[in-house]
């Protein structure tokens, strides 16, 4: 379980990241590790060059605009879990954050690295597709942005290009207000299904993850008062999503149900 | 009176001298022993759970910069074959065939396990699938095919049955059948396998280094696999980041590693990986039982059939397949604590291709206890009865010991009915239920599932071996100070912990003045090693005995030197003294110095020195432990996710050596327990690919699934040397019946009993789906 060779480069700079992306068609960033080491060692990822990020300052921001949180990529988990900009403006990031893995994990991982990983069951994207936020990515060619439902492509896979890098997310202000919830096995697990649910002025709307291939939302017109009724809906909308596993629908109408409530609470 | 003022050291929680060096991370495991020099191995591993092979290209490997060589079968050709026991063998390394996923085909020799695992992906296999035999009752009917076209697929067959079975079976008024499955798991370790050789240039030994139980075993193996005579051969054990069963065997790799050692003259490691680790190491608990029982209206067992079928996997394990440990010792107490009359027991123990089997904590334990208690709480819910009533009626009584059970197993005494007793006051059973009635009201669902286990300890022949006895070799250094050494192969226990408390007793020196030694072959006397809860009670014993023996002759020294009688001498805190005279008094170091250097003041008959040797075989061939094991737990039936919330164990190990480190051994016991209960299985496609290859997939219980555990000891001594009782695997045998029980008991509303472990989220909502929709 060791990689195999590779070359490491510490980036100073976005453009230097950038540069050394640019340049060698097969490097890959290094953000927290959490995920590309595992599959490094694995030999499932074989990269030529690291193009190591940590040391870039203005990826790691935190900064409320006009209309919008900025989050920078390099933003680590636990960070989200904590800080008092996130906890005030996007309480239900910091809610989910707190779920990823354990302090170890959460103390590297990062943002960024959680939404080019594009893991299926993993939290922050979901959050992303759920709040609306938008994907500012660099290039060489120069940045561009795009609506988080527009990057996540399927298992593992976005919409980002080999040269690029992911710079920030910026999530809509004010951020609608949802429940989160989901099911793992052990405290700290990738979820076996989850979902955030909004029920607000702007929109009723659920977001899965762990079920499909990806974040799924879905928007309804209002969510039904009735216990029943609510969750037939959602059971019909969860059956809209293709999942591998048939069990994973029973469990996914109780966890959004229980998102549904934490979101009333929210209210 | 100094005597007095010291309090005994057996029975004390003394904290133990293991802890500041594992701590601080000092301790030296396998991984930390760098010679000059030394090369590593990686290996190549089969991608296919069946295929022959059409060709081995190792050309590029060879080439590749940093190898030092490349060994195929053709090099290294040693069997692992039990010739009187199995008719089929492991080659180290594959030749012609492969017939499970992992298994080594190529090794590369490199001066890096970097480099090494560079050139192992320039190796080129040529295979030619074939169809994997996955299924045990397939394989019992040779379907689809032979694993082994020279052997049976059924490798272990055997039937038993009490006299008179069949018509107590008939004439019992009720009767039940049940399917029981436990799923692979395997041990885990925290430091995994490994093995380091070197060959002494000067004397032209060999010296092993190896991640082991039995260090006495892997010299034998190592010399009669490699015909290497043993004096020839040393092994030495270093620190063992855990065992449990799984590292009783040899190895491929070991073998391996020893030969390219000899080969190149060079020293040369192997340390496993975590994915090698699930792959390789001998998997566990792959049984299937087809159990009937017969019983009475008040809930007394009559009778129980029971069809045992275990997947051995690919090869039997050397030297032992553990199949054959789980089911025929399984067969052996399926009556448990309780004392039913009528067994009759069918095993089948088949290849596949799978992981070989092998031991794993509690080896049968687990598996039977599953079954025993499954039954109990079968038969209570049939009949509407309290599950703790129905046991009451079946255990059996203080006034049956030594109890013979229906498979012919002799207990000797325990204290089955009062540990339970006693674990149902401790867990608050009797207000239990209301609470429970209370909450699912609410909507919650908890349960609480009793467990009450045997666990057969010290046995003559385990998974380390059929040496039924240990040795211990006691010096007392001319200092005065002790040095002890025991063929024991501790990974974790605290032997150096407790051997000494025993020896401290009988020599009266300071607990602080003795070390103890283990897992060298050049110093240790030859023993089992640790495996089948033996350590404890053997070794404890052999350190016993050779503890007395010097007494004695401490006490012809003081009584000599100081012109008492024999009988008159009392040891304690590094002296000898007169009874009831402290001033007549003699410093051990004082007799050790006469000992050694001043010869001629040595008594007449003694020999020179301090140093002896002592064996000791237990007169039974087995000791029972035993204990109650209470679980509850919280069962959300919407997610099918499973909290075990509290945790009460009442054990009875016979006289206690060191309370903390026996809880200790119950907390591991109880959190692996867990994890066979509700997280752990290996699971295989139907291609016959192992698809939990790492931790991420194969899950293992954390703190945060651990609740926190109520224990209280009672203390049955055994016949043996110190009324010691052995008690490594009953917290492991009782807890998973313990966990499911609560399971059943939740699920009681929704009709819902457990029969597989694990028990997972999809099988939760199955039950409770299953039990509305009837
Ligand atoms: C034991 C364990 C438990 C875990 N549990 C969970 C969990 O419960 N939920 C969960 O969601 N996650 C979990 N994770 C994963 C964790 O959240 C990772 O940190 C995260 O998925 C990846 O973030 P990273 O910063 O470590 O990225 P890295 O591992 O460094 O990189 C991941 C991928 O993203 C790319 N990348 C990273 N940053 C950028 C960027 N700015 N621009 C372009 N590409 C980039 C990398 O090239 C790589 O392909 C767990 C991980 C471990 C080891």
């Amino acid at each position: 379980m060791k990689p195999a060779v590779f070359q490491y480069r510490k980036a100073e700079t976005t453009r230097e990241a950038l540069e050394a992306l640019g340049t060698n068609p097969g490097a890959k960033v290094l953000a927290g590790g959490q995920s590309l080491v595992p599959l490094m060692n694995f030999r499932l990822s074989r990269p030529d060059v690291l193009v190591d990020i940590n040391g870039i300052e203005e990826l790691t921001l935190v900064e409320k605009l006009d209309q919008t949180l900025a989050i920078g990529a390099l933003v680590r988990h636990s960070t989200l879990s904590q800080h008092p900009l996130i906890e005030r403006e996007v309480p239900v990031l910091a809610e989910a954050a707190r779920h990823i893995g354990h302090w170890a994990i959460r103390n590297r991982g990062t943002i960024g690295g959680s939404a080019v990983h594009a893991d299926p069951a993993a939290e922050l994207p979901a959050a992303l597709v759920a709040l609306r936020a938008s994907v500012v990515v660099g290039a060489p060619r120069g940045e561009r942005t795009m609506p988080a439902d527009e990057f996540f492509l399927g298992y593992y896979t976005t919409a980002l290009a080999q040269d690029e890098l992911v710079m920030r997310f910026e999530i809509p202000l004010p951020a609608r207000r949802m429940g989160f919830s989901e099911v793992v096995r052990r405290p700290g697990d990738f979820a076996l299904v989850g979902a955030y649910v909004e029920d607000s002025d702007a929109e009723a709307a659920v977001t899965w993850f762990g079920l499909g291939a990806m974040p799924e939302r879905q928007v309804v017109e209002a969510w039904p008062k009735g216990q029943d009724e609510r969750q037939a809906l959602l059971e019909r909308l969860a059956r809209e999503v293709q999942s591998d596993d048939e069990y994973k629908y029973a469990m996914a109408v109780n966890v959004a149900e229980r998102a549904y409530l934490a979101a009333q609470k929210e209210g | 009176m100094a005597q007095a003022m010291r309090p005994q050291m057996m029975g004390a929680r003394v904290s133990r001298v293991e802890d500041p060096r594992l701590l601080s991370g000092q301790a030296r495991f396998l991984d930390d022993i760098q010679v000059p020099g030394m090369l590593e191995v990686a290996f190549v591993r089969s991608p296919h759970a069946a295929a022959r092979i059409r060709g081995i290209h190792t050309e590029k490997a060879v080439q590749y910069p940093g190898v030092h060589a490349v060994l195929t079968h053709q090099e290294c050709s040693v069997l692992l074959w039990e010739r009187d026991t199995y008719k089929v063998g492991q080659p180290v390394l594959a030749n012609g065939e492969v017939c499970y996923v992992g298994q080594p085909v190529v090794a590369i020799v490199a001066e890096n396990r970097y480099v090494a695992e560079d050139a192992a992906e320039l190796v080129v296999v040529e295979y030619e699938p074939v169809t994997p035999v996955l299924d045990m009752r397939e394989s019992i009917l040779e379907q689809p095919r032979r694993v082994h076209p020279e052997a049976e697929n059924v490798f272990f067959h055997k039937k038993y049955a009490t006299p008179g079975f069949d018509e107590a079976f008939a004439k019992a008024p009720h009767h039940l059948t049940a399917s029981f499955r436990t799923n692979r798991q395997t041990a885990v370790s925290m430091e995994p396998r490994g093995t380091a050789a070197m060959v002494d240039a000067a004397s032209g030994r060999v010296t092993v280094y190896a991640s082991t139980q039995s260090p006495h075993r892997m010299r034998e193996d190592i010399s009669h696999l490699m015909e290497i005579p043993e004096h020839l051969v040393r092994v030495i054990v270093p620190e063992v980041g855990g065992g449990f069963g799984m590292k009783a065997n040899c190895y491929p790799e070991d073998i391996v590693v020893v030969a390219a050692a000899l080969k190149y003259k060079k020293p040369v490691k192997w340390v496993s990986d975590r994915m090698e680790s699930l792959e390789t190491d001998v998997h566990a608990r792959d049984d299937i039982h087809d159990v009937e029982v017969a019983f009475d209206g008040d809930g007394k067992i009559i009778a129980i059939r029971d069809h045992l079928m275990a997947d051995g996997g690919a090869y039997p394990a050397y030297p032992f397949s553990g199949a054959v440990g789980e089911t025929s010792l399984a067969s052996r107490v399926l009556t448990g604590p309780y004392d039913i009359p009528h067994l009759a027991t069918e095993i089948h123990c088949t290849y596949s291709n799978k992981t070989p089997l092998g031991a794993y904590r509690g080896v049968w334990g687990p598996i039977a206890s599953f079954i025993q208690e499954g039954v109990v709480d079968r038969v209570a819910r049939h009949l509407g009865l309290d599950s703790a009533e129905v046991r009451r009626r079946n255990m059996i009584r203080p006034g049956q010991f030594p109890y013979r059970n229906a498979a012919g197993m002799v207990y000797d005494e325990g204290s089955y009915l009062q540990s339970m007793e006693e674990a149902l006051t401790l867990i608050g059973y009797e207000g239990f239920r209301a609470r429970q009635a209370k909450l699912r009201e609410e909507g919650r669902y908890l349960g609480i599932g009793i467990s009450v286990f045997v666990e057969p300890t010290a046995m003559a022949s385990s998974e380390a071996g059929s040496v039924g006895y240990e040795s211990c070799t006691i010096r007392i250094e001319p200092s005065g100070k002790v040095t002890a050494a025991l063929g024991l192969g501790p990974s974790g226990q605290g032997h150096e912990t407790t051997m000494a408390q025993i020896i401290a007793d009988q020599l009266g020196v300071r607990f602080e003045d003795i070390v103890i030694l283990h897992g060298d072959t050049d110093s240790a006397p030859f023993g089992g090693g640790t495996g089948g809860s033996r350590s404890g009670p053997i070794g404890g014993g052999a350190a016993l005995v050779a503890g007395r023996q010097m007494r004695e002759r401490l006490v012809k020294y003081a009584a000599s030197l100081l012109e008492a009688g024999e009988e008159d001498i009392e040891l304690g805190n590094g002296q000898a003294w007169v009874a009831g005279v402290p001033d007549r008094s003699i410093a051990i170091r004082t007799i050790a110095e006469t000992a050694y250097t001043n010869v001629r003041k040595i008594p007449e008959g003694l020999p020179i020195g301090l140093e002896l040797t002592a064996r000791y075989l237990p007169k039974r061939p087995v000791t029972f432990s035993n204990g109650t094991h209470i679980a509850e737990v919280e069962v959300d039936i919407h997610t099918g996710v499973v909290e075990v919330t509290r945790y009460a164990v009442v054990n009875d190990c016979g006289t206690l050596i060191n309370p903390t480190i026996v809880e200790g051994q119950i907390h591991g016991g109880v959190a692996q327990g867990i994890g066979s209960a509700i997280l752990e299985a290996l699971h295989y496609d139907e291609d016959g690919q192992l698809v939990t290859t790492s931790l991420l997939d194969y899950l293992l219980p954390e703190s945060t699934d651990v609740p926190r555990i109520d224990v209280r000891h009672l203390e049955t001594p055994s016949e043996g040397e110190g009324g010691i009782k052995g008690m490594g695997e009953g917290s492991l045998i009782a807890a998973p019946a313990a966990i499911v029980n609560a399971i059943s008991d939740a699920l009681t509303p929704f009709d819902g009993m457990v029969d597989t472990l694990p028990v997972t989220p999809p099988m939760v909502l199955q039950m409770v789906s299953g039990g509305r929709t009837r």
